[in-house]
C-alpha cells in the first residue's frame, strides 16, 4: 500500500494505492468514495477492509479523501459537490495511469456513492462498473438524519453548538443548499451497464432504486443484513466492518 | 474560512514500514521573522481506534495550527490501526504501541535529525504518550488529552455532592428507582456468588473489576508520570467534563499522584460542558487555541 498525494497542487488530494495481488485474471481498478463527515470517520475501517480486500482479489485500488476532507488539502469551508465530483473523477484518472487500467470501477458508500454516480455518468468511457453502498439517495433526507443525529448528541452530552456546524464539522450555506439539492433518481441517471446497489437496512427510497436500475445479469439492489459501518458502533467514534457486505462487493467487482 | 498550510507529506515509518503517517511542515513565519530553531517534532497518536485524522478531524486542525507557528507535525496510525499494517512480532498491545512510538522516534531522528518531540494523544493516545515519555528522554513534552487519572478523594467531594443538590437525584430516590434501592433490595448471595460452581458469567461478575483506583495501577500511572517528569517533559493536561465518571476538577492529576512535583511543568485546564471528543466547533478552537499557547510558553523554542 502507498499513501501518496496527486492532482492539482491547488487541490491537492490524499489518497492510498493498492495494488492488486497477481491472481492471473484481467486487470481491474477500483476507486473507493468515502461518505463524509462524521459517517465518514466511523467508516475508514470498513473502507480500509475493503481495499485489502479487493487488492488480494487482483484488483487495483485507489482510496482517497475529497478536498477539505480527511487528510487531502483545504477545509470543510470550501467544501462543494461539484468539487468533490470532480476529485472523483481525479482519482480515477490517477488509478488509470497508475495501474495502466482503460477502465475503473467505482464504489461509494452514503454520499460518496452518490459522488461516485455523478462522476460515472460524467465519465461513461471511463467506468465500468459501480457500487452503491447505502446510498444518498435523497439530500434532503440525508441532512434532516444528521440533523436529528447531531441534535440527540448535543441534548446526550450536554452540549451548546453554534449555528453553522454539523456532527463536529463546519457546514456552509453553500454545501448545505448543495446537498439539499441532490437527488439520485432525478432526472434519471445514465448508470454504468453494471451497476450493484447493496443496503445494509429497508428504506423506501432504496427500494426505488431497484426499479432505476439498468435490466441485465450485472445490475440488482441487494440487501444484507449487517451493522451500517458508517453509524458508530458502541462508543467508540467508529462503525462495524460489515465482513458479509464487504465479501459481496469484492465478489461482484471481480466477477 | 480557509487558511493557507504547508503542503502535508506522506511517510512510512517503523517495522516494514508499515505504519502510514502524514507530516505537516512548519510554515515560515508570516511576520519575517527567524524560523524557529530546531523546534521539536509534535507527534499526534490515535484517539482509540480512530486513524489518524482524529475525531471531528481535529488532528488536522492541530497539525495545521502548530505548523503555522512553526513546529512540524506528524499524525500517524500505531501498527493495527487505522491504515497501518499489524506488528508481526506477536508483541501485547501496549508494547507493540511502545515499541512503534520507539521506532518513529528512531526513523525520524535518522532522517530529519529530530533530538526532541512531544507526543500528543486524546485518551488512549494520552496514556501511551505519557507511558512512553517515561522511558525515553527524547520526549521533551505530553499533551494529554482526557488522559487517565485515578479518582481523588477532591474527586468523591464534587461527584456526591453534585448528586446530593441535583433534583433528579431526589427524585429517582423518590420514585424507588435509584441506584441506591437496588443495593440494599440485594440479598448476600447476589452480592457474593459462589466462583468455583459458577457458570463463567458469574465468574466474570465475582471478578474484581480493575479501575485506576487499584494499587497497582495507581503505582503504575505514578511512575510513568514521575519518569516522564524525571526526564524533563513538560505537561499539558486538558480534562472534559463527559469524563465526569473518572475526573471532575483541574487539580485532580497533581491530588492523585501527590508524591510528584509537577510545579512549573504542567498546564492543565478542565473544559466544562464539554464532550470526550470536542464535538463543538467552540470547543475545538478552545482546545486548538490552548495546546498553541502551551507549546509556544512551554520552552520548545
Amino acid at each position: 500500500m502507498t499513501p501518496l498525494y496527486f492532482g492539482e497542487r491547488s487541490r491537492r488530494l490524499f489518497g492510498l494505492y493498492t495494488p492488486a495481488h497477481a491472481t492471473g485474471g484481467r486487470a481491474r481498478g477500483a476507486v473507493l468514495c468515502a461518505p463524509w463527515g462524521a459517517e465518514y470517520l466511523r467508516a475508514h475501517r470498513s473502507m480500509a477492509q475493503l481495499g485489502k480486500w479487493l487488492g488480494e482479489a487482483g484488483v487495483h485500488v485507489l482510496r482517497f479523501d475529497y478536498h477539505g476532507t480527511g487528510d487531502s488539502a483545504g477545509d470543510m469551508g470550501e467544501a462543494r459537490i461539484d468539487g468533490w465530483t470532480e476529485d472523483v473523477q481525479t482519482a480515477i484518472d490517477e488509478l488509470k495511469d497508475t495501474a495502466g487500467l482503460q477502465r475503473v470501477t467505482l464504489v461509494g458508500l452514503r454520499l460518496g456513492a452518490t459522488l461516485a454516480a455523478r462522476a460515472a455518468a460524467k465519465r461513461r468511457r471511463d467506468v465500468d462498473g459501480l457500487v452503491l453502498w447505502d446510498p444518498v439517495v435523497s439530500g434532503r433526507e440525508h441532512l434532516s438524519e444528521l440533523r436529528a443525529l447531531h441534535a440527540q448528541t448535543l441534548r446526550t452530552r450536554g452540549l451548546s453548538d453554534g449555528a453553522s456546524e454539523l456532527l463536529g464539522f463546519p457546514m456552509t450555506e453553500a454545501l448545505v443548499r448543495d446537498i439539499e439539492g441532490i437527488d439520485l433518481l432525478n432526472p434519471a441517471p445514465t448508470w454504468p451497464a453494471r451497476t450493484l446497489a447493496v443496503v445494509s437496512e429497508t428504506r423506501e427510497a432504496w427500494r426505488a432504486l431497484g426499479a432505476a436500475l439498468p435490466p441485465g445479469d450485472g445490475s440488482a439492489v441487494e440487501s444484507i443484513d449487517v451493522q451500517p459501518a458508517w453509524l458508530e458502533d458502541r462508543h467508540s467514534g467508529a462503525g462495524a466492518v460489515p465482513v458479509k457486505l464487504l465479501r459481496r462487493v469484492v465478489d461482484w467487482a471481480v466477477t | 474560512m480557509s487558511q493557507a498550510h504547508a503542503a502535508e507529506q506522506t511517510l512510512l515509518l517503523g517495522q516494514n514500514q508499515g505504519l502510514v503517517g502524514v507530516i505537516t511542515p512548519p510554515l515560515p513565519p508570516a511576520d519575517g521573522a527567524p524560523a524557529r530553531e530546531d523546534p521539536p517534532f509534535v507527534i499526534i497518536l490515535n484517539a482509540g481506534i480512530i486513524h489518524r485524522v482524529g475525531p471531528n478531524r481535529l488532528h488536522v486542525s492541530l497539525a495545521r495550527a502548530l505548523s503555522a507557528d512553526g513546529f512540524p507535525v506528524l499524525r500517524v496510525d500505531l501498527s493495527g490501526l487505522g491504515d497501518s499494517a499489524v506488528r508481526e512480532d506477536g508483541s501485547t498491545p501496549l508494547d507493540a504501541t511502545l515499541a512503534d512510538i520507539r521506532e518513529i522516534l528512531d526513523t525520524l531522528e535518522a532522517t530529519r535529525q529530530v533530538k526532541r518531540v512531544v507526543l500528543m494523544g486524546l485518551c488512549s493516545g494520552a496514556d501511551h504518550s505519557v507511558i512512553y515519555a517515561s522511558t525515553d528522554p527524547r520526549v521533551a513534552g505530553v499533551a494529554l488529552l482526557d488522559p487517565s487519572i485515578p479518582r481523588t478523594t477532591g474527586y468523591y467531594v464534587k461527584h456526591y455532592s453534585g448528586r446530593m443538590l441535583s433534583l433528579r437525584t431526589w427524585k429517582n430516590v423518590a420514585m424507588g428507582r435509584h441506584p441506591l434501592w437496588k443495593l440494599l433490595k440485594k440479598r448476600p448471595t447476589q452480592v457474593a456468588p459462589d466462583v468455583e460452581g459458577g457458570a463463567p458469567a458469574d465468574m466474570a461478575a465475582a471478578r474484581p473489576a480493575v479501575t485506576l483506583e487499584h494499587p497497582e495501577v495507581r503505582a503504575y500511572l505514578e511512575n510513568a508520570y514521575g519518569r516522564a517528569l524525571a526526564n524533563g517533559a513538560q505537561f499539558l493536561a486538558v480534562l472534559t467534563s463527559d469524563r465526569e465518571r473518572q475526573h471532575n476538577y483541574g487539580g485532580q492529576l497533581e491530588d492523585a499522584f501527590p508524591s510528584l512535583d509537577f510545579k512549573g511543568k504542567l498546564l492543565i485546564e478542565y473544559f466544562d460542558r464539554c464532550d470526550h471528543t470536542f464535538t463543538t466547533l467552540a470547543s475545538q478552537q478552545r482546545l486548538v487555541g490552548l495546546v498553541r499557547r502551551w507549546m509556544g510558553g512551554a520552552g520548545f523554542i
